[in-house]
């Protein structure tokens, strides 16, 4: 399996607080969905998996690998978490999209701008937005800002966190190809989660539903 | 030109109570509530320096150099449980670490103008080292206060950018420059601004000592030209120290962000 997570346990809440336990896996290609009600810890499970949060048992292997035998800094870029609020730095649009390529772990994997504004091109940004302030982008435009440079960081594992939640229907669309085309080269899945079920374009997809494992 | 103090007599102290009675004045006449600390304030700043004084002149006879160090490493360790107690944004600072940068600052920073420089005759000698070394600790403690907060301030603001370099492969050392930068510099900007306004908004307090006392102004500026350049080193020095031994406290072992850090910009679910 490309990556598997087992009895990942945690708990959720402060003063009513409940422990949820979750599996899953997802093979090469492929996009697992999961679903659940708001507030039942779809997030944190994401975040988990990208070792930005601690959780109290439970193993993830990327390629059979056990995350306990994978340095940190190299895990987090290979199962890559793009947060529900796409995150820009000060600069330009460019200089963003090559923010992660700036650490030691990627500076010899920086693409060619060409590949970059390829992206743009893919997921209905203007050219013009290249050497513009990314602090002035809209909603929409910075969410697909932060999808392109997740697709050029070019992790195992993509970990999307609503990713369509601030993108009309044809950016959603747009964003939806671009997803099923990573997906289809060598060692490449994605883990994505959403509260509508607007799956189209979006191949190979199966589902974890968080509300039903916690119950049972 | 005369080179001796004018002392001051008893009897010509006790007229400091007309000082006494206009501040005091004016906080009655505002309702400021603040005469009773004044009151106690003005106790204790005369019996704190009085006592200070016998120390000093006993400290200076007996010209110790472990009695020095012991001296100097005591006022380090007050500087350091001051210095962690002025920081809003912080809780539960070890004072240890504060200690340990003030410590190696201070001693690094003061060995060189004392050794070096004003090279006194023995060089530890209390009267001149413990002077420089405490004006020395005054200012990187405050530098070291304001770097400390900024620190804590700049990642919990910056957070999920902090977090976003994290999903970059960043070691935390990578994901935290640009806050550690914004603390190390709040930390020593107080300082470089004074190098800029130093003799013309106001005389430096040992720089206006020394002239009280007698001595060449010349002199005395030579002085303060060495005490202003080794504050700046000193707090140059105690910031990067406590910087850097304190960005790691705000990640887990894993390298993440702590979540203490992160439930304060109460946004994760």
């Amino acid at each position: 399996m490309h990556f598997q997570f087992n009895d990942i346990t945690y708990t959720l809440g402060f003063s009513q607080s409940r422990q949820i336990t979750v599996s899953g896996s997802v093979a090469s290609g492929n996009i697992l969905v999961v679903h659940g009600y708001s507030g039942s810890g779809k997030s944190t499970l994401l975040r988990i998996l990208a070792r930005l949060h601690p959780c109290e048992g439970g193993e993830a292997y990327l390629e059979g690998k056990s995350w306990l035998h994978i340095p940190a800094t190299i895990w987090r870029a290979s199962v890559h978490y793009l947060a529900q609020k796409p995150v820009l730095f000060e600069g330009s649009v460019a200089s963003n999209l090559f923010k992660p390529f700036e650490t030691r772990l990627l500076s010899k994997k920086r693409p060619a701008p060409e590949a970059a504004r390829g992206y743009m091109k893919k997921l209905l940004l203007k050219e013009s937005l290249w050497e513009q302030d990314a602090r002035t982008l809209s909603g929409g435009e910075a969410a697909r800002l932060a999808f392109i440079r997740a697709l050029l960081i070019d992790p195992k594992v993509m970990l999307l966190d609503e990713p369509p939640a601030a993108l009309d229907e044809e950016s959603r669309r747009a964003l939806h190809l671009a997803l099923s085309q990573w997906l289809e080269g060598p060692s490449r899945a994605a883990i994505m989660v959403t509260h509508n079920d607007d799956y189209e374009g979006l191949r190979r997809v199966s589902f974890l539903d968080l509300g039903k494992q916690q119950r049972g | 030109m005369e080179n001796t103090t004018i002392p001051i007599s008893n009897f010509q102290l006790a007229f400091t109570v007309i000082l006494v009675l206009i501040t005091g004045g004016i906080s009655s006449f505002l309702k400021l509530g603040l005469l009773k600390p004044l009151i106690w304030g003005t106790i204790r700043t005369f019996v704190q320096l009085t006592l200070v004084g016998y120390a000093l002149t006993y400290i200076f006879q007996f010209n110790n150099l472990l009695l020095v160090i012991a001296i100097v490493t005591l006022m380090c360790y007050i500087a350091s449980k001051t210095a962690v107690k002025r920081t809003p944004n912080v809780f539960n600072y070890p004072a240890m670490l504060a200690f340990a940068s003030l410590l190696a600052s201070t001693f690094l920073v003061g060995s060189i103008v004392t050794v070096l420089i004003i090279a006194p005759e023995p060089w530890y000698s209390a009267r001149i080292v413990i002077p420089i070394f405490g004006m020395i600790l005054g200012n990187a403690m405050n530098g070291i206060a304001i770097s400390l907060d900024r620190l804590y301030s700049e990642v919990r603001s910056g957070s999920a950018l902090i977090e976003a370099m994290l999903t970059f492969g960043a070691t935390p050392w990578e994901a935290v420059q640009a806050s550690v930068r914004e603390a190390v510099r709040a930390g020593m900007t107080p300082t470089i601004n004074s190098l800029m306004v130093v003799g013309l908004v106001s005389l430096p307090g040992m720089m206006t000592g020394q002239i009280l006392s007698g001595a060449d102004p010349r002199d005395a500026v030579r002085y303060q030209i060495v005490v202003m350049l080794m504050i700046s080193a000193a707090v140059a020095i105690g910031c990067l120290i406590l910087v850097g031994l304190s960005y790691k406290r705000l990640f887990t072992r894993d390298g993440a962000l702590q979540q203490s850090i992160l439930q304060s910009r109460g946004d994760t679910q």
